[in-house]
């Protein structure tokens, strides 16, 4: 712990040199405007920049990367909040409860906790780094398939307690988003499933399509349907009125622990999508509220433990990166390429042979956290009025943003036309009262439960004792039952109490 | 009647203008798109954009090139883009292997590999199997003679079932009369801790992402999926040295145009490429990623890919995978 201490007093002295500070400033800055970006995401800017870090010091060119990285995941809310587009597939989450905040009034509180959120769970999550990497990184190598099933379980669980008031239509939403996510090629025999004959759907359906369907597209076409119903949303006037109130604040003190906590280790996962950690943030900060009907209906702890787990994941994706040269996922893997061809040898002797590196790159993630949060407080209040644009105006904003962006993720003309559908799809399930968030929640985390299903029972030869035989996978498995028996035990309660005022 | 022989004469002035332009050396104008099949990130995504930001300040490209991201299905919406984009000279894409298998079992596939213009391959990659530093086996014979003697206990973690390792697995599976089991992962990382977990046994790993960890102590290479061995393993044995006498399965990345490219297009780029596989920069970055440096002209690479296909079939039908075509 104490070389943690040493090393990053060292890497101070490298990230606070002029030139590297401004590359963490550049990334910081590059990062906020493609997170708010539907469709251009920080893998894609990170390669396309690429190019030109080559001519740049290695030590700033991978802290601008880095930046770009994390500083995607505090832009991707702005849109969630103000126009129920997620720009990022990480702030799907964060549309639920931050756009209803903003419907209700309160769309500058709820861009300064998305902020704040950030900023609290992206430091744990570097303090964390700085102090426990190896040990950490080595406990994460226990979790293999069968955890990831079990984790992928108690997510899936927790769609019992992300339901609306009809638990039948949460599950049916539930289930066409598992099929969803079954289309496409099966990795382990390489058919093809549900792809009803079009090439297209060979990979599967991107998931931005899916979340800017089911959410913007739907959204636009409701506010439309509603006609002259609709108003503008309302902006407060006056700088105060844009914070987040102390109330707000402190219903959300258990949200950043659980988000950085949770994001942070889903994040240090491989294979592991940012959107889960997200997801999961949500569902457990539902599931241990005393005000769980609040939720979906603009609940600022519903934003913050999203918000705040997207960026410790950003913290929690570096650990197998610095450790042993394992990509958590797409931005990681090119940052990895980047190091390759700096001539740096990323893997457990990073941290002793490039101190500098690796130390500057830690410590320009609490100067970038610092940045990132300067940067986007001021901006709560430019930000918010989007919301004074005429709806005539901002409708057909959204809708041509929402389509370059599903063009821009594979350049396919298909994807537009699967948005047009989701779109339709999401507007649907509106008017019949399906609850959407189930859909989404399913999609997410049906492929990674399903892989790893078939993983495990591959490595134990069919035998599914491996899925509670080992103590990690049978603790999360415990854990889904008590989240399945939640709701039983409180109408067991009620009923208790009914009987005891009962006369 | 007046009006079509002016349009014919025409047209044959317009073909005997191109016919000597085309005497004159062909050269692309404007901006040359470079379609690859995965996300930004991805293999072939990482490797085009560092071959071409190398190729530039080498100073070969006379042009800008673009990458360009046609992502899905594997390779299947990339090559079905290439299909609609027949005769384009201005479009060329990276193909890897995953290209010749995926038209084999994807009915979906609208345009397959052997429908594009071969221009030039590049490399060939080197694969090395590897254990964990305190595995008890010291040799892949090791390894098959215990999967031999415990059938279907013993766990290879890799990538789909029509992937180069999955390939591997299988003749050696048919040679020694071995059963392991398969563990397919999406990506490299996933693969890699499983094995550094002791999730799995064994796995067949690219030379540049198993050096560090090889040398940092916590794996071991056992065998070479090569030729010949490569500079940085000098020590580990090939297939054939350590004693399964089995095809090479090679993988490799190269250089293909649309169907019908014009054939001084291809000539033009598969020049350009001859140039590249001898310039300063490209070929230290070949040698920093241990990739062999393998230039093939378009015939070869023609004849290179239908074997390849054949021997491919072959196999996946022997491993009971459904082949479409």
């Amino acid at each position: 712990m104490l070389d943690g201490v040493y090393g990053l007093i060292h890497g101070f002295s490298v990230a606070l040199q002029p030139s590297v500070l401004l590359w963490c400033v550049v990334g910081c800055f590059l990062g906020t405007i493609i997170g708010i970006l539907p469709g251009l995401g920080p893998a894609a800017t990170i390669a396309i920049l690429l190019p030109l870090t080559f001519n740049m010091d290695p030590t700033g060119g991978i802290i601008m990367l880095a930046g770009i990285y994390y500083g995607a995941k505090y832009g991707g809310s702005t849109t969630s909040i103000l126009l129920n587009m997620p720009g990022e597939a990480s702030s799907v989450a964060s549309c639920i409860d931050g756009y209803q905040m903003a419907r209700k009034g309160r769309a500058g509180a709820a861009l300064g906790i998305a902020a704040i959120a950030s900023f609290v769970a992206g430091t744990f999550g570097i303090v964390i780094l700085t102090l426990l990497a190896p040990p950490l990184a080595e406990f994460a190598l226990r979790f293999s398939s069968p955890e990831f099933f079990a984790l992928m379980v108690v997510g899936l669980s927790l769609v019992v307690l992300l339901a609306g008031d009809s638990k039948l239509k949460s599950l049916l939403s539930l289930i066409v988003g598992l099929w969803l996510t079954s289309i496409g090629t099966d990795l382990f025999t390489g058919q093809s499933r549900f792809t009803f004959g079009y090439s297209e759907l060979v990979g599967g359906v991107e998931f931005m399509v899916i979340a800017v369907g089911v959410y913007a597209i739907a959204e636009v076409m409701s506010s439309v349907a509603a006609g002259e119903k609709t108003q503008l949303l309302p902006v407060p006037r006056g700088l105060r009125n844009y914070l987040p109130s102390r109330e707000e604040l402190k219903a959300c003190r258990f949200a950043f622990v659980n988000g950085s906590i949770v994001g942070f280790f889903i994040g240090m996962l491989p294979g592991a999508a940012s959107s889960v950690s997200s997801f999961v943030a949500y569902g457990i900060e539902k599931a241990v509220s005393k005000r769980k009907e609040l939720f979906g209906k603009g609940a600022p702890e519903g934003l913050a433990a999203p918000e705040g787990a997207n960026n410790a994941d950003s913290s929690g994706a570096m650990l197998p990166l610095l450790t042993f040269g394992i990509p958590a996922g797409g931005s990681t893997a090119i940052m990895l390429s980047a190091l390759i061809l700096w001539g740096f040898r990323p893997g457990p002797l990073l941290i002793v042979e490039s101190p500098d590196l690796f130390w500057g790159l830690v410590a320009s993630m609490y100067i970038g956290n610092v940045v990132l949060l300067i940067m986007n407080l001021p901006l709560v209040p430019l930000f918010a009025q989007i919301l004074r644009i005429p709806l005539g105006l901002l409708f057909p904003m959204i809708l041509g943003v929402s389509i370059v962006g599903a063009y821009a993720v594979s350049g396919n003309l298909f994807d537009v036309t699967s948005l047009a559908f989701f779109g339709v799809l999401g507007y649907v399930m509106v008017l019949l009262g399906f609850p959407t968030a189930p859909l989404i929640l399913g999609f997410v985390l049906g492929d990674s439960m399903e892989r790893a299903l078939r993983q495990s029972l591959s490595m134990s030869g069919g035998d599914p004792m491996i899925l509670i035989d080992r103590p990690i996978a049978a603790t999360f498995l415990v854990i889904a039952l008590l989240i399945l028996l939640s709701p039983l035990v409180g109408r067991l309660r009620r009923a208790r109490s009914d009987v005891v005022t009962a006369p | 009647m007046k009006l079509k022989h002016v349009v014919a004469l025409t047209s044959i002035a317009l073909a005997g203008t191109f016919a000597v332009s085309a005497q004159a050396e062909w050269k692309p104008s404007g901006q040359v798109n470079v379609v690859v099949h995965t996300g930004p990130g991805g293999g072939t995504d990482a490797f085009g954009r560092a071959i071409l930001t190398a190729l530039e300040k080498d100073k070969v490209l006379e042009n800008t090139y673009i990458v360009q991201n046609k992502t899905g299905g594997g390779s299947t919406a990339a090559v079905n883009y290439l299909g609609e984009k027949a005769g384009d000279t201005n479009t060329i894409a990276i193909y890897s292997s995953v290209w010749v298998t995926d038209s084999l079992v994807q009915a979906e596939a609208k345009s397959t590999i052997l429908d594009l213009t071969p221009i030039a391959n590049l490399v060939l990659e080197p694969a090395l199997f590897a254990v964990k530093a305190d595995s008890p086996y010291k040799t892949l014979k090791d390894f098959t003679d215990a999967a031999k003697a415990n059938p279907g206990k013993l766990k290879q973690s890799g990538g789909s079932v029509t992937a180069r390792d999955a390939v591997v697995r299988n003749v050696l599976m048919k040679n020694t009369g071995a059963d392991w089991a398969f563990v397919s992962f999406p990506s490299g990382g996933e693969r890699v801790s499983a094995l550094l977990g002791g999730h799995v046994d064994i796995m067949m790993i690219e030379p540049s992402e198993a050096g560090e960890l090889i040398r940092a102590g916590r794996l071991r290479a056992l065998a070479q999926v090569a030729d010949a061995r490569i500079p940085g393993f000098p020590d580990v044995p090939t297939l054939k040295e350590a004693g399964f006498d089995v095809p090479n399965v090679p993988q490799a990345r190269g250089i293909v145009g649309p169907p019908n490219m014009p054939a001084d297009a291809v000539k033009y780029y598969e020049a350009l490429f001859a140039k590249a596989a001898k310039s300063e920069g490209y070929t230290k970055y070949l040698a920093d990623t241990q990739l062999d440096n393998k230039y093939m002209d378009s015939k070869t690479l023609g004849a290179f890919i239908k074997e390849y296909q054949g021997n491919l079939r072959t196999i996946l039908t022997g491993a009971g995978v459904k082949v479409v075509r």
